[in-house]
């Protein structure tokens, strides 16, 4: 009975029904709103006046037997009076006519539970608590419906037990008094107690007698007239019948009564039309994300940069650096060039003589009072061996208590394999000048290092106890947690003009953009020198350029390559930035070493590590940027895309209109089609087995290559990656040809390989699109062809168009086009890559070979697909159909 | 795959083929173990490898294992751990515990899908029950489930506890209550909250108990086997206190599943509240948390009497989402008794839904722990977010799979609404 309210729902159901109450429910609800009304002023208590006090009874004030259920405590009140009422008063009303209803409820129906409730509360407990509000008649509506329940329906069936329906009421009964506070248990259970008595009939005799009031009615001319009067003819109907309050049975069938919302969405579910959307939706997904990227640049989608973290206070402090630091600087320029000229080519080049080398600055920077340390280590990548010694020195905080520490990075050799004259010379000038100053409230260290990738990463790795310890040396020496790294890469001889920041770290990660800023407003701002980012040596802050610095920083960091000595420190939480002084320009080494100063100072008065600022962002001008929140839903978008697919593809294999009976069993599979068809469920059975097996199989595959290419020598590397290119090709046709000569897959299994593969790249790009934005983007951008493969069984050419776009889209010719279009080797590209993987831990190869290579085999393998039944024409499935219907 | 007939070779290269591929991941990828071991998907506080060696390492040398704070599982795994050769020396034996109870999980799970009890209960037969899986696809199911592999080779102690139950279930369906009843009382040693699946299980060992002893009634059934139940909890208790050598362990063990002390983040929904919470809305909550976790046996026993193993799935469904510190080993046993109702699996209608959901929290929580443990750009929020949706994933689950089972059960009283279209109100 209460549920038959609750099939869903619908406004529209909600205002006829609520114009269609008949007369007496009205005006009971217009009186309790009106009374309420009243309530609100104060000037007369109309709840003192109304309420049913056992004390105030009299035989003057006996209207209040019949006032009290008008009268509410306050608006709540009223309000759920009204919603518990209003149905039942309707149905009572509906059937038992408008004038009954109001005999009976200003008579007998009111009258008898107030005595009762009298009784009880004045003379059995004693007491005089008032009451008022029309639940009494909530629960005496109540207690009739459970008594007519009940004789229809008398048990629900609860498990194994068989519980009354009469009782339902009182459950409610107990449940109010327990939840409502301050309610009248006695008043509501003298309400039901009497709804009871009535519903069993004993209280039949009250009513008035129809032929009465039939002669009231037909005198009384006014009553025809009233809206909403419900006379004596049109009393029984609507009883469990048309008026909405009594739908269908609760769980049954799609009637017609059943709500136009829940109906219309299975319809819609239903709806063939439907299917034919996701393309579409896949397409404009792949289509919004790349637009969205390309509105990134201008001025409404980006952002400028500001300093989040008050304690750097970038600029604010006088540098000293200069003056007759110059010199000292020269003098360390000379060691150094005598050091370099000192070792010949190959001692260089092998490494060797990194202990005479070392052996040297360590007696400068022992010289100038710091402790110091050396580490040798050993990387192999790709049959190459790569190894040398780090020297290092700390100076001690005079204001710290060695907790915390910056580093400032001087390679010997930068990336480009440029020797780094001024940059260690300037290092150690710096270290010299460092030690004089006092305000250092954080340990120092100089770091430097034979190359700008392995040496870097071999110490921070150590300094982390991280590594490797036959390969790379524990620190004799150590300092506090690294708060932040300065590296130098200061190869020009000549003055300069500007300073190019180099920030992308390892697989894309990045240095919270505070530090950059603090760079860029130190530099830039204070001393008034040019900034530059990615290699953008000229940037006239317009849309072009900034888009081209945004796409240089995504495919970076989509590499996810190192950049230069920083690198290494940001996946171990250190922010961290290159500093690399470029152009033709008046600024001299003292200018650069002024910046480094100015940097410091400002990373010297951080309270905690840097965390306030971005740590994902695109710059796209040394002032501009866009967050995470503005730039993932592009990424999100692409991956997205695959996975509409595949659920569409999932929801498609279940449809029996597009799965024909099944070629290898097929009178087992029509016999189940048919059971299944004349139910209205679309539940085809999936065959799961070979479809996940082929995925499956595809991952494994992904082994083959990221093994071969990460451990293959480097002189096998290009003739491995012809053989793989070429067995790549291949692959796909054999495996196709296994597939549909011993298994002969259905169009079905087809659908599913393909649910099945992109479901788990759209999985793969969304988590790696937290991770590493670009790498997600450019892996989905290059694999969205994909969404839209299908096998091609009656089209050769259409096939073959498939075949030619996605071998185009491989990973292999990607990687062939684009060392074409950057003019570099394959073979060096793939040394690279071991190299990084092998040295620090770059994951790019993993995302390559594990979740684009197997999602590529997959389609290739549904584009090559030719299923056995869909030769057949659809004829058969009509058979089916009407077989069926 | 229906045709997958259980015969001794086939399971022998079943179990052979599990076990060999185990034992190659403890071996041949060295970092691997330590790895998962480390993983809080894996580990938690109450099964943390890690967590025993330390208890291990105090037992050995007499100090009390529960000093200090770390160690919070059942004494009676120290005497059990110390009998084996050391771990630093020869790991192998170990690997073989291990590996041993994941083997025995599955005998276990080839005897209960072998008696057929999912579609044939006692009470009720389900008309779909033709098309039940394999023993031997269930077995494998479990054994090549990535959850299992991953708890097996994080060797938390949670492969014991599933071990136990399993074996409860197993020995109830083949019709030994007494067994089942040791094998539970076992398993509530091990973690505590399989003592909530006791009522279930009664009703199973009652259903399945051998015509030759079926003659108690109900009543008497449950009072003698509980009292079984009691007495070998009671024993195992006493034998804890001759270990431990104090009854600190209790407090130390199920203590801490009851007042969720150790706050170490895991998949569970619990951590976050009551990193969150003020502590004078601590106990209330603690009361109400495990309120809900209980709340389930009841109504689950009572509306489901007919199916008393549908009950144990869906109960350990949601605790496998729903108690203080759950693991993904939580989940593979969950995920190892619903293959059971394969019979149903066409009445289900969110299977593709409850995989994506899954499989996409699997792959996003450990890249947002990532984020948020080592590269510093994410919180704690991350994390969290996904484990409600790794919880939600699973509830979903749980609520398709009752609804398949209700379903299955309501065609029967009403045939002629087969295959209908019908809403849940």
């Amino acid at each position: 009975m209460p549920s038959t309210n609750a099939v869903s729902f619908n406004t529209s159901r909600v205002r006829s029904y609520v114009f269609r109450l008949p007369l007496f429910t009205r005006a009971v609800i217009i009186a309790i709103v009106a009374f309420w009304v009243i309530g609100v002023q104060s000037l007369w208590d109309v709840r003192t006046w109304g309420a049913l006090i056992p004390d105030e009874i009299g035989i003057t004030t006996l209207y209040r037997l019949n006032t009290f259920p008008f009268i509410h405590l306050n608006a709540f009140h009223a309000i759920m009076n009204i919603l518990a009422l209003t149905p039942l008063m309707e149905r009572f009303e509906a059937e038992h006519g408008t004038l009954t209803s109001l005999a009976l409820f200003f008579g007998p129906l009111t009258t008898i539970p107030s005595f009762i409730y009298l009784f009880v509360e004045k003379f059995v407990l004693r007491s005089n608590t008032s009451v008022m509000g029309a639940s009494m008649w909530v629960f005496l509506l109540l207690g009739m419906e459970a008594i007519r329940t009940y004789k229809v329906n008398p048990y629900l069936v609860v498990a194994t037990h068989n519980i009354p329906t009469w009782t339902t009421p009182i459950a409610l009964l107990l449940c109010v008094a327990a939840l409502v506070p301050s309610s009248s248990f006695l008043g509501h259970l003298s309400g039901l107690v009497v709804g009871y008595i009535c519903g069993l009939g004993y209280l039949k005799f009250l009513a008035p007698p129809e032929k009465i009031l039939r002669w009231v009615e037909s005198k009384v001319n006014i009553f025809g007239r009233l809206p909403y009067y419900v006379n004596m003819d049109q009393k029984t109907y609507g009883r469990f019948g048309v008026l909405p309050s009594s739908g269908g049975s609760p769980i049954g069938g799609p009637t017609t009564a059943k709500g136009v919302v829940g109906t219309g969405a299975l319809r819609l579910r239903r709806d063939p039309r439907i299917l034919k959307l996701p393309p579409y939706l896949s397409l404009l997904c792949i289509l919004v994300g790349v637009v969205w990227l390309f509105l990134l640049p201008l001025d409404d989608y980006s952002r400028r940069t500001y300093i989040s973290e008050n304690a750097l206070l970038p600029g604010q402090v006088h540098t000293y650096f200069g003056g007759s630091d110059q010199n000292v600087f020269r003098a360390y320029k000379h060691e150094v060039n005598a050091l370099v000229g000192k070792s010949n080519i190959e001692c260089w080049l092998t490494g060797l003589c990194w202990s005479r080398i070392n052996d040297k600055l360590e007696s400068i920077v022992k010289g100038l009072g710091l402790k110091a340390g050396r580490q040798n280590f050993t990387y192999s990548a790709a049959g190459l061996v790569y190894s040398g010694e780090n020297v290092y020195a700390i100076l001690q905080a005079p204001r710290g208590d060695a907790t915390e520490a910056i580093v400032l990075v001087a390679a010997w050799e930068n990336v480009k394999q440029e020797l780094n004259r001024n940059g260690v010379a300037l290092a150690l000038t710096l270290a010299r000048y460092f030690k004089r100053w006092s305000l250092w409230s954080k340990d120092i260290v100089f770091l430097v290092t034979p190359d700008s990738i392995a040496g870097p990463q071999a110490w921070v790795d150590a300094y982390h106890d991280a590594h490797d310890s036959s390969r790379v040396d524990s620190l004799p020496l150590k300092s506090g947690a690294l708060q932040g790294a300065i590296a130098i890469d200061y190869s020009q001889e000549s003055r300069f003009e500007s300073v190019h920041i180099v920030y992308d770290g390892v697989n894309g990660q990045l240095p919270n953009l505070d530090l950059i800023n603090s760079v860029v407003s130190i530099a830039g701002g204070q001393m008034g020198m040019g900034v530059a980012l990615q290699e953008m040596w000229h940037h006239n802050d317009q849309y072009p350029d900034r888009l081209r610095t945004m796409l240089r920083g995504m495919l970076k960091q989509g590499l996810g390559l190192a950049s230069g000595p920083h690198s290494s420190f940001i996946p171990y939480h250190v922010d961290a930035v290159t500093l690399q002084p470029f152009g033709d320009g008046w600024q001299d080494e003292m200018a650069m070493g002024r910046v480094i100063e100015g940097t410091f100072r400002s990373l010297n008065n951080l309270l905690e590590h840097l965390h306030q600022s971005f740590f994902f962002y695109l710059l796209m001008q040394r002032e501009r940027f866009v967050s995470i929140g503005t730039y993932l839903p592009s990424a999100m978008l692409v991956a997205i895309n695959f996975t509409i697919m595949a659920i569409a593809l999932w929801v498609k294999s279940g449809q029996p209109e597009s799965t024909p009976a099944k070629a290898a069993d097929g009178a087992e599979a029509a016999g189940e089609t048919v059971t299944k068809l004349n139910t209205s469920t679309p539940a085809v059975e999936r065959e799961l087995f070979l479809p996940l097996g082929v995925v499956t199989i595809c991952q494994f595959l992904a082994v083959i290559p990221l093994y071969l290419f990460n451990h293959a020598p480097e002189n096998m590397l290009t003739p491995a990656f012809v053989i793989f290119a070429v067995f790549n090709a291949v692959l796909p046709h054999a495996l196709s040809s296994v597939l549909t000569n011993y298994y002969a897959p259905s169009a079905q299994q087809y659908q599913l390989i393909k649910s099945f593969s992109l479901l788990l790249l759209g999985m793969f790009l969304a988590s790696l699109a937290t991770l590493n934005f670009s790498l997600a983007l450019l892996v989905g951008l290059l694999a969205s062809p994909l969404t839209f493969m299908r096998p091609w069984p009656q089209s050769p050419v259409l096939r073959a168009a498939c075949t030619v776009l996605l071998n185009t889209v491989s990973p292999t010719a990607i990687l062939v086009a684009s060392a074409a279009y950057w003019r570099l080797d394959v073979g060096a590209i793939l040394r690279e890559v071991a190299f990084a993987w092998h040295v620090c831990g770059m994951n790019s190869p993993v995302v390559v070979w594990c979740v684009w290579w197997p999602a590529w085999l997959a389609g290739s393998i549904s584009v090559l697909g030719k299923s056995e039944e869909t030769k057949k024409k659809t004829s058969t499935v009509a058979t089916v159909k009407t077989k069926a219907l | 795959m229906d045709g997958g007939k259980v015969t001794p070779g086939r399971t022998m290269a079943l179990l052979a083929g599990a076990s060999v591929l185990r034992l190659a991941m403890f071996t041949l990828l060295p970092g691997l173990p330590d790895l998962l071991a480390g993983r809080v998907e894996i580990s938690t506080p109450v099964t943390s490898f890690k967590r025993l060696q330390e208890g291990l390492f105090l037992y050995n040398h007499n100090v009390s294992p529960y000093d200090g704070g770390v160690y919070h599982q059942a004494p009676l795994l120290l005497p059990l751990f110390s009998l084996l050769p050391s771990f630093a020396a020869f790991p192998l034996a170990t690997y073989m515990l291990y590996i041993g109870a994941d083997l025995l999980s599955a005998r276990a799970l080839l005897r209960i899908a072998g008696s057929g009890e999912a579609g044939e209960s006692a009470l009720f037969a389900s008309p779909r029950r033709e098309k039940r899986a394999s023993g031997l696809v269930v077995a494998a199911l479990f054994l090549f489930n990535p959850f299992t592999i991953a708890s097996c080779v994080g060797r938390s102690t949670g492969v014991f506890t599933t071990c136990a139950i399993l074996h409860a279930i197993a020995r109830a369906v083949s019709g030994a209550p007494l067994g089942a009843m040791v094998a539970l009382s076992f398993a509530a040693y091990l973690s505590m909250y399989p003592l909530l699946l006791l009522p279930p299980l009664l009703l199973l060992c009652y259903d399945r108990q051998l015509s030759k002893h079926a003659t108690q009634s109900l009543t008497q059934f449950a009072t003698t086997h509980l009292a079984v139940a009691a007495g070998v909890l009671a024993a195992l208790f006493w034998m804890s206190f001759l270990v431990a050598g104090s009854w600190e362990f209790l407090p130390s063990t199920y203590g801490v599943q009851l007042t969720l002390s150790d706050l170490a983040p895991n998949v569970g929904l619990w951590w976050y509240f009551f990193v969150e919470m003020f502590d004078s809305f601590r106990s209330f909550f603690l009361a109400v948390f495990w309120l809900h976790l209980s709340c389930y046996v009841g109504g689950l026993t009572v509306r489901l009497r007919r199916q008393p193993l549908a009950v144990l799935t869906l109960l350990l469904g949601i605790f496998a989402v729903f108690k203080p510190y759950p693991s993904i080993s939580d989940t593979s046993l969950f995920l190892a008794l619903v293959p059971l109702y394969r019979h149903v699996v066409p009445l289900m209608r969110y299977t593709f839904v409850v995989a994506a959901v899954i499989m996409y929290a699997t792959f996003l929580g450990p890249a947002f722990y990532h984020l948020w443990i080592y590269a510093g750009s994410g919180n704690a929020n991350f994390f969290y977010a996904i484990t409600l949706v790794w919880g939600l994933g699973q509830s979903l689950l749980v609520c398709d799979l009752t609804f398949a089972v209700l379903r299955d059960e309501w065609e029967v009283e009403r045939p002629e609404m087969v295959g209908k279209e019908i809403r849940q109100i």
